[in-house]
């Protein structure tokens, strides 16, 4: 080989504490090097011409630059040695900088350190092989799991920039959180206002499909060609045939039905639909509160169905959708708040989550609006909310913020002290966290407008009085006394961990998740939207808590990236994949096993089982290479020769 | 290029590209002031790092080795980390048994973000080392000259010569089977009446061959693999099943292709220690199989061989003589005190200091012709004719025949048989040196019990090896605290 | 007139130590294991005297298992990068060496080996130089064993072939007896006593051993036999069916001499690079797999047909004699328990029957 090895001084970054002529006069020594300089600033324009002209005038075929992390300029200087006519894998990168230079003192020691890392990545090169990229067809068509206002974002988006669209909703109907929320902050204008058009424009959209009351059973594929199966969960009505006229609703005998739509806060019938402005409006049966269906007689809805779109027989059924792009919207839940003991842990009926209160407030709601207290059905006179229950608490391992409950509990104690002038509320709060436009004004408005008390403290217990009302116990740090509030109905902001069911579609979807179940973006500030796995985007609270306006934006951010990856008709695949040597291979299948992404298949080649790697599916983690015994399975451009030249040229 | 002499240390880093090698950026970009005898190796993945670099790199001279990836639950591609973590662990447990210190290899897991916590990594860690010294190097160590002779544990079972084993029912089964089978595998006299030979029973003549007892030593396991697709029969000793488990698990043979037979072993002999016993000998006159002991008269001479004083040691420790399963199983499985009692090859190591087993291991592998008689006569050693010790491309070792390389050897086969083991004991059987390298394999396997679930290979086709899973929490992994 | 000398056991040491003093002697060494073995290793004083037959054989003193051709070491001009110099070493490095007390088998060896190294076409450097500082003192055997067959092949417990010195144990110690000019200089050198009186016990003890033997068949025809039966692959495969391809027999056969040749090393680092000659095994598939991955020798029954054959078969054509010199320790060592002489004498029969 030919070897160009550049010495960057990265002005005196690097050589302040570097000896870089003496790194060049080192570098000389190695072997196939046969060339080197020292520019001032490689990634400069002048510096990256002069290393063009180098491999011209040199007929160099590999490059090593010593500069900066190749986390910072790899893509750069692999352009570079492209535009000269070498292939882009030819190239390796010695980090002088922030392994050298920035953090060692000594200059000898640098000096010597870096010749080091030079003389790795030079053993490194002479063991490179030339990559190209395989180019691929794109399936041009997105999936959205999860049907909240971030997916319908999503998916409206994709669907007017031309995108055929899944929509995957788990629930009866798509609208998420925001369906159930009263009002919303920091203007308090009505949230089924604003949602239910794009509710509508969901259902009436030529480019989109809804799949309500599914779940995703199956992903396979990879980015431009997934292929997922979503399982249609039996709702026992023909939707095809239902006109969503509630007649069934009206006759089901089964009253006594939990509203899982209402929180629970009031009871539902068994056949039912979740709220008027649902999408789709038809109607589902609750299996486990349908007499037909769990005693085998009634059948009331099937005689008063109009259209005879009642089927007791019916079962899941399994459909296929093959798609480019994924995106994740699975939003949240409420955290199991009644692991506070202290607080009653559910046994007192007027201690309810801040979620439950959004449907006592609500006109749709059980109430019909009516703000009452739950136990006895009386007008509360005092409200207590109370913050970060489940939130910023590492007692109990949660000790991330939620994000919007200091905005929404003000709201709440705005809309209570409208809907009941007479009543007072209390806020116990941690810090109030208003960052967003308008926010702060908002909860000023709340305390000064509202006369809404806030208390900086930690409530420490609640408990009857045996009077009919509740003793709210805590402290008010900022005069740092206790206090005690008699409250008739207590909020709780009750924090929250991603949806139910979020790891096992991580898995599915080959992506990551953190200690709370949020899914893994692919860079905490530069990649928020996608993930580690090509094709897979998130968009809402299933990254991390946000609130309405961060959702919709971050779902058009993910309708952005689906776009921009279908503008090309051809993908191309990242070279830096593993290979499989088929002569050494034996068909043990261990790489199968352990191959985190499926990217390895068993095949038949001449009677003899071999495995093989699918190219479009292969992230390139290299875990097949280490796994693999006979060094059957190899990495590209990190190969045991590659990474064993590295070892040998420090140990020896 | 030496390191500044005096100065610095050998200290090998693997960092993930994404989490650590990110992290010791940030350390960078923050000025956090390190030593400098870290050089790092990029690799994409943690899960990228086998644990064969490692033992590389501390053979030929690095005086420590670091391996960094990304957080568990974090990894760039999901699980590299977790099945990195596994790995690693065992390779660490491993460490010592070659005489290498542990201390001198760490992993851990960091994010991109935690640039403080690098360079305080880099800095204990340096300081570890150098509060080690300089590695001590297998070349320079001064051969163990004597061995400890090793104490017989106690044995499981009353051990006996399998003389009244129902041998004329189990070849009535080979002869009914053997219409449908290619070849049925077993054993057959060898060149004397004291050694026995694989014998491939193809017609019912080749079924007369068949013999039972205490020279059965061989381990007809190994041959299955090379029969892969095709009907075949084994007769099989406890031990021996074993092996053809672990390969049912690895899919290298299939359970319907393979009819097991097989008896109950009472033991069988340590043909090392009959050859002493014997001496030089021209003809084998006789040999009669008592109940428990064998009589065998060489050149006129008579010598009795209790079961109990010259059986091998792996039937004193076995706890199941009979097949795991069978086809065609013949006589009782006798009672089995299960008792752990650790191997005698792996106690003489227990007992020993690090610089003891350097030394140990240095005077014993010197001797090594490199004729991998180990390798082949293992029943796991799947790779056969592409195994990475002679490849070039991978070209882990090269053809020298120095103590690294022999040594280096021995651990590819014993890192390559982590949660495959089944201890047959061929590999130091077949070693015509006598080098006691089952020790080695011992050490992964109690390593493998320790960390998973007193999880042992060869009982059951259908479990998930260890080494090719993970916990997201792992029960017996603990994250180690940096100071 | 050759040198008989006599010494006592309790002279042994002494004679070693004088020998020692300008020889490395290679002595049979047990080495402690739970499987004892006895290597050939430079002998030093306080060490026992050990006169077992070796585990393995003494063929190191001539045929390293490794051993470096030549060091190259490359240096770069640092005006002129492209410019490598090349500095290549290629000093065959010999010491003076005495092996004592290998066995008759181990020093027909040599004779095998000297052949094809040194009476060939072209002649081998490295070996020829420690063929010519090597003197070979071999003990004789004083019955035969269960897996020696040197009597089948040409050879016998008291063959001098190769030896430069016969030692013969008789009741009260060792007579020597000079077989080359070597070994009487190497006896003269010494201050062992005369042996001459001692002799008849010598002819005595060597005849006894001969008694001891079990009658050797008759393998004369092998070579042409073992030729005749080269295309049929039945035959082979019936012999090749138990082994696994590994070693055991040839790293351990004292006239193999098959080796293979590998670069380590850039030459650019202070080590510089090596050219090595390291023994090979024509029993492993990799023996002949080729550059394009291509093997003409996939099947091991062939692996095994070019091992007897050239033993037994080619080798006797080129030079006469067998290549082997029936030491068995191919048989001992297998861990399947091959036996050469079953194949050879079934080869022998098989094609006889053919006729």
């Amino acid at each position: 080989m030919r070897i160009g090895v550049f010495i960057c001084h990265c002005g005196s970054n690097i050589a302040g504490t570097v000896d870089c002529t003496k790194v060049a006069e080192i570098a000389k020594k190695f072997p196939d090097v046969v060339y080197t300089a020292e520019p001032m600033y490689t990634c400069a324009e002048p510096g990256q011409t002069a290393m063009e002209d180098a491999i011209h005038e040199y007929r160099l075929d590999g490059v090593v630059v010593a500069s900066c992390s190749p986390r910072m300029h790899e893509a750069t200087f692999r352009r570079t040695v492209e535009r000269a006519g070498l292939n882009r894998y030819m190239f390796e990168m010695a980090n002088i900088r922030e392994h050298v230079s920035w953090i060692g003192k000594e200059k000898d020691a640098n000096t010597n350190k870096a010749a080091e890392l030079v003389e790795i990545a030079v053993a490194k090169l002479r063991n490179n092989r030339p990559l190209t990229a395989k180019t691929f067809d794109v399936t041009k068509k997105v999936l959205i799991a999860g049907g909240g206002v971030a997916g319908i974002q999503s998916a409206l988006d994709c669907a007017d920039g031309g995108v055929p669209v899944i929509l995957v909703e788990r629930e009866s109907t798509i609208g998420g959180k925001m369906a159930k929320l009263d009002k919303t902050f920091p203007t308090v204008d009505c949230s089924a206002c604003i949602l239910g058009p794009k509710m509508v424009d969901v259902a009436q959209h030529p480019n989109i499909t809804l799949h309500a009351y599914s779940e995703i059973e199956d992903v396979s594929g990879y980015v431009g060609n997934f292929s997922v199966k979503i399982r249609k969960l039996a709702t026992y009505v023909d939707w095809e045939k239902c006109t969503g006229c509630g007649v069934c609703s009206e006759k089901c005998p089964s009253k006594k039905t939990p509203d899982a739509f209402n929180e629970f806060t009031g009871t539902t019938t068994a056949v039912s639909i979740s709220f008027p402005q649902a999408i789709p409006k038809k109607a589902v049966i609750n299996a486990r509160h349908c007499r037909q269906l769990t005693k085998g007689k009634c059948g009331v809805c099937a005689k008063f169905c109009p259209t005879g779109a009642i089927d007791y027989a019916m079962q899941d059924s399994i459909v296929t959708e093959e798609v480019g792009c994924i995106i994740a919207a699975t939003g949240y839940d409420l955290m199991d708040w009644t692991v506070y003991r202290e607080y009653g842990g559910g046994a007192y009926p007027d201690v309810i989550t801040s979620l439950q209160y959004e449907r006592l407030l609500s006109s749709s709601g059980p109430t019909g609006g009516h703000l009452i207290r739950p136990s006895d059905g009386g007008e509360p006179q005092n409200v207590v909310f109370v913050q970060c229950v489940g939130s910023r608490d590492k007692s109990i391992g949660r000790p991330q913020c939620s994000a919007f409950c200091c905005m929404y509990t003000a709201k709440q104690a705005v809309l209570t002290k409208e809907h009941l002038p007479e009543s007072q509320s209390y806020v116990f709060y941690m810090d109030i966290r208003a960052p967003g436009k308008m926010y702060d004004e908002f909860t000023r408005r709340a305390m000064e407008e509202y006369g809404v008390e806030y208390i900086r403290g930690r409530v420490s217990a609640i408990y009857p009085d045996g009077l009919g009302q509740y003793v709210v116990m805590g402290s008010d740090t900022l005069l740092g006394e206790p206090v005690e509030i008699k409250a008739d109905l207590v909020v709780l902001a009750v924090g929250i961990e991603a949806a139910r069911g979020t790891r096992a579609l991580a898995e599915k979807l080959r992506i990551s998740y953190d200690k709370s179940g949020f899914f893994m973006e692919s860079h905490v500030k530069l990649k928020p939207v996608e993930t580690n796995t090509a094709g897979v985007f998130l968009a809402g609270v299933c990254q991390g808590a946000k609130d309405i306006p961060a959702s919709v934006a971050q779902g058009s951010a993910a309708a952005a990236k689906v776009m921009a990856l279908f503008a090309r008709d051809k993908l191309e695949n990242n070279p830096q994949i593993a290979f499989v040597d088929l002569r050494r291979c034996v068909g043990c299948g261990k790489c199968i096993r352990c191959c985190p992404f499926g990217a390895i298949k068993e095949k038949d080649i001449r009677g003899e089982t071999k495995a093989q790697v699918i190219e479009t599916v292969c992230q390139g983690c290299g875990l097949c290479t280490s796994t693999c015994p006979q060094g059957a399975a190899q990495l590209s451009h990190a190969t045991d020769n590659q990474i064993l030249a590295e070892v040998n040229a420090l140990c020896r | 290029m030496p390191v500044m002499e005096g100065k610095e240390l050998r200290i090998v880093g693997f960092l993930c590209n994404w989490c650590s090698y990110g992290s010791a950026d940030t350390a960078g970009v923050a000025r956090a002031w390190q030593p400098t005898d870290l050089r790092i190796i990029r690799v994409p993945c943690s899960g990228r790092v086998d644990p064969l670099f490692i033992v590389k790199s501390l053979l030929n001279g690095a005086d420590g080795v670091l391996v960094a990836g990304c957080h568990p639950r974090d990894c760039h591609y999901s699980a590299g980390n977790f099945y990195a973590r596994r790995r690693l662990e065992v390779l660490k447990r491993f460490l010592p048994v070659l005489g290498i210190n542990d201390a001198r290899f760490e992993y851990t897991w960091i994010s991109a973000s935690e640039g403080q916590r690098w360079q305080q990594m880099v800095t204990s860690f340096t300081n570890r080392i150098h509060a080690l010294g300089p590695a001590p190097r297998f070349e320079n160590a001064t051969p163990l000259p004597k061995v400890v002779g090793m104490a017989l544990p106690p044995s499981s079972r009353p051990l006996g010569t399998g003389k009244n084993a129902p041998l004329d029912d189990l070849k009535q089964g080979i002869k009914e089977k053997l219409p449908d089978l290619e070849c049925v595998i077993g054993w057959q006299r060898g060149y004397d009446g004291v050694h026995t030979a694989p014998l491939f029973m193809k017609i019912p003549e080749d079924v007369e061959k068949l013999v039972w007892g205490p020279f059965n030593v061989a381990n007809p396991a190994v041959y299955l693999p090379k029969f892969k697709g095709k009907k075949v029969g084994i007769v099989v000793k406890g031990c021996d099943s074993r092996s053809v488990v672990e390969l049912l698990q690895e899919h290298l043979v299939a359970r319907e292709d393979v009819t097991i037979f097989a008896l109950p072993c009472q033991g069988t002999l340590d043909m090392s220690r009959v050859k002493e016993k014997l001496g030089r000998y021209t003809v084998v006159d006789n040999v009669v199989c008592d109940e428990t002991e064998v009589i065998i008269t060489v050149d006129g001479k008579k010598h009795r061989l209790p079961m109990n004083d010259f059986a091998q040691v792996k039937c004193r420790l076995c706890t199941k003589p009979m097949a795991v399963f069978a086809d065609t199983p013949l006589g009782e499985s006798p009672e089995v005190e299960i008792a752990t009692h650790v191997p005698p090859e792996l106690a003489l190591l227990d007992a020993m200091n690090l610089d003891e087993r350097m030394a140990y291991w240095s005077g014993q592998i010197t001797r090594c012709l490199r004729c991998y008689a180990c390798r082949n006569a293992c029943p796991m050693c799947v790779c056969r004719d592409y195994c990475v010790s002679d490849s070039r491309d991978p070209r882990w070792m090269t053809q020298e025949a120095d103590v690294t390389q022999k040594l280096f050897f021995q651990a590819i086969h014993a890192l390559h048989l982590a949660g495959r083991c089944t201890g047959c004991g061929e590999c130091q059987r077949a070693c015509p040196v006598g080098i006691p390298i089952l020790a080695l394999r011992q050490q992964i396997a109690r390593t493998v019990e320790e960390l998973f679930d007193d999880y042992r290979a060869g009982f059951d086709p259908a479990a998930v090896p260890p080494l090719l899973s993970y916990e997201v929490e792992e029960k017996s992994i603990r994250e180690r605290e940096w100071k | 007139m050759s040198a008989i000398r006599f010494v006592t056991s309790e002279g042994l040491p002494t004679f070693l130590a004088r020998l020692s003093r300008n020889s490395r002697v290679l002595a049979p060494v047990v080495k402690d294991s739970p499987k004892p073995s006895v290597m050939f290793e430079p002998w030093r004083e306080s060490m026992p005297v050990i006169l077992k037959k070796a585990t393995v054989p003494p063929k190191d003193a001539v045929l390293p298992q490794c051993e470096s051709l030549f060091v190259y070491k490359k240096s770069k001009n640092a005006d002129n990068p492209e410019n490598v110099a090349l500095h290549l070493d290629d000093t065959a490095h010999a010491t003076p060496t005495v092996i004592f007390a290998c066995r008759p088998c181990d020093a027909r060896g040599f004779a095998v080996l000297d052949h094809p190294f040194l009476d060939g076409q072209f002649v081998d450097p490295y070996y020829k130089a420690r063929r010519e500082r090597l003197a070979v003192i071999t003990i004789t055997c004083s019955s035969g064993c269960n897996t020696c067959f040197c009597h089948w092949v040409g050879g016998g417990p008291t063959s001098p072939e190769g030896s430069d010195v016969l030692m013969t144990e008789i009741d009260d110690g060792f007579v020597l007896q000079s077989i080359t000019d070597v070994g009487q200089k190497l006896l003269d050198a010494t201050d062992l006593s005369d042996g001459k009186d001692a002799f008849p016990k010598v002819e005595a003890a060597r005849k006894a051993a001969w008694t001891s033997l079990v009658p050797a068949p008759d393998i004369k025809k092998a070579p042409q036999n073992i030729a005749a039966l080269f295309n049929r692959e039945s035959f082979w495969q019936k012999h090749a069916s138990s082994c696994l391809s590994c070693g055991a027999c040839t790293y351990f056969c004292p006239s193999c001499y098959c080796f293979n040749i590998t670069d380590e090393g850039d030459g650019f680092d202070k080590n510089g690079g090596r050219r090595l000659r390291s023994w090979d095994n024509c029993m492993s598939s990799l023996f002949t797999r080729e550059a394009s991955g291509h093997n003409p020798r996939t099947m091991k029954a062939i692996r095994m047909r070019n091992r007897i054959s050239h033993k037994f078969s080619a080798y006797p054509r080129n030079w006469g004699n067998f290549s082997c010199s029936g030491c068995g320790r191919c048989i001992g060592n297998c861990p399947v328990c091959l036996d050469i002489r079953d194949i050879v004498q079934d080869a022998v029969a098989v094609a006889d029957s053919d006729v």
